[in-house]
């Protein structure tokens, strides 16, 4: 079934369908959402009501777009309202701006045999740490392969503020890897040589 | 221990932590439940677009009942007015109470017992 059947059976009232759609695009939802709010006890009603949006607004769909690159519009713009909710009431327990200093300082390195799994782990971290607008181009380009010209028509930044934000994640978070390891002296990365 | 000489390679580091999952759950019910709360609004929906056909096609009987007794009957204007405002609280509270008994058998019993059944 393509996206246009199953729309076309979602708006006919097909509750199997919604369903399906729900089950394809969970993951997806879930990543976008989850990527910029970061607060589990949040995670699940922001992707409720994404999902409802889709449902109730699903009539408006032309089909101009991939049904994916629509869905990440109404996810990206849920969760940012959510997100900007929350830093004006103060309820993000997290920086903007990336700070890694107490991940530096995770005695948790100093081990000699730390497995791939963990450093791993550790960028996930710093990843999170990133500033939202980073967090969001990272997890739409490399983790669900949108475009620019994709990731452009969802957050509506501008394909060259993309790229920029990827470049400088990419290189904070290369500065950042590269300086714990001689820091702390440690061989977490070396399965990467 | 660290190595200064082994450089590890951070882009094949850096692209395998970009596309690895985060670690984001939904619970397994959150499918059933957001079908469920979908369905509910559908049904909703469906019922109250029942409604308004109801209401409408009632309406509709009303007015031709009214422009045949203009037609059939020595009916005025003036009359209709004159029995309206001497009875409005009765004509208003009638109406009203007409338009609550048909909402309520067609829309929210529906729709209470449509929501126990499924619960």
């Amino acid at each position: 079934m393509n996206d246009a059947q199953l729309v076309q059976q979602v708006l006919n009232g097909n509750n199997h369908a919604f369903r399906f759609l729900v089950s394809k695009y969970q993951r997806l939802v879930t990543h976008v959402v989850g990527r910029i709010i970061q607060q589990e006890d949040e995670l699940e009603d922001i992707c409720q009501e994404v999902f409802i949006k889709v449902f109730k607004t699903l009539k408006r769909f032309r089909g101009d777009s991939k049904l994916s690159t629509w869905i990440s519009t109404i996810a990206y713009n849920t969760a940012i309202t959510h997100y900007r909710k929350l830093k004006r009431r103060g309820e993000l327990s997290y920086s903007e701006e990336p700070n890694l200093i107490l991940a530096e300082k995770d005695p948790g390195l100093n081990q000699k045999s730390i497995e791939k799994e963990e450093a791993k782990k550790y960028l996930m971290q710093l990843i999170e740490s990133l500033p939202v607008n980073y967090r969001t181009v990272i997890t739409l380009f490399h983790l669900e392969e949108f475009s620019y010209k994709e990731i452009e028509e969802i957050t509506g930044m501008p394909e060259g503020t993309i790229k920029s934000y990827l470049s400088r994640a990419r290189k904070l978070l290369k500065g950042k890897i590269e300086k714990v390891a001689r820091l702390e002296q440690t061989n977490i990365f070396v399965d990467y040589v | 221990m660290y190595n200064e000489d082994r450089n590890f390679d951070t882009d094949k580091l850096l692209k395998e932590a970009f596309t690895s999952e985060p670690e984001f759950k939904l619970s397994e019910n959150f499918t059933d439940a957001l079908v469920k709360q979908v369905e509910r609004r559908f049904a909703w929906k469906q019922y109250l677009r029942e409604f308004a056909i109801y209401l409408a096609v009632i309406l509709g009987i009303m007015l031709v009942a009214a422009v045949l007794a203009f037609v059939w009957y020595d009916v005025t204007v003036s009359g209709w007015m004159a029995f309206f405002t001497k009875n409005a609280s009765l004509v208003v509270g009638i109406n009203l109470l007409l338009v609550f008994v048909l909402f309520a058998d067609r829309v929210l019993l529906r729709y209470f017992m449509y929501k126990a059944s499924t619960e």
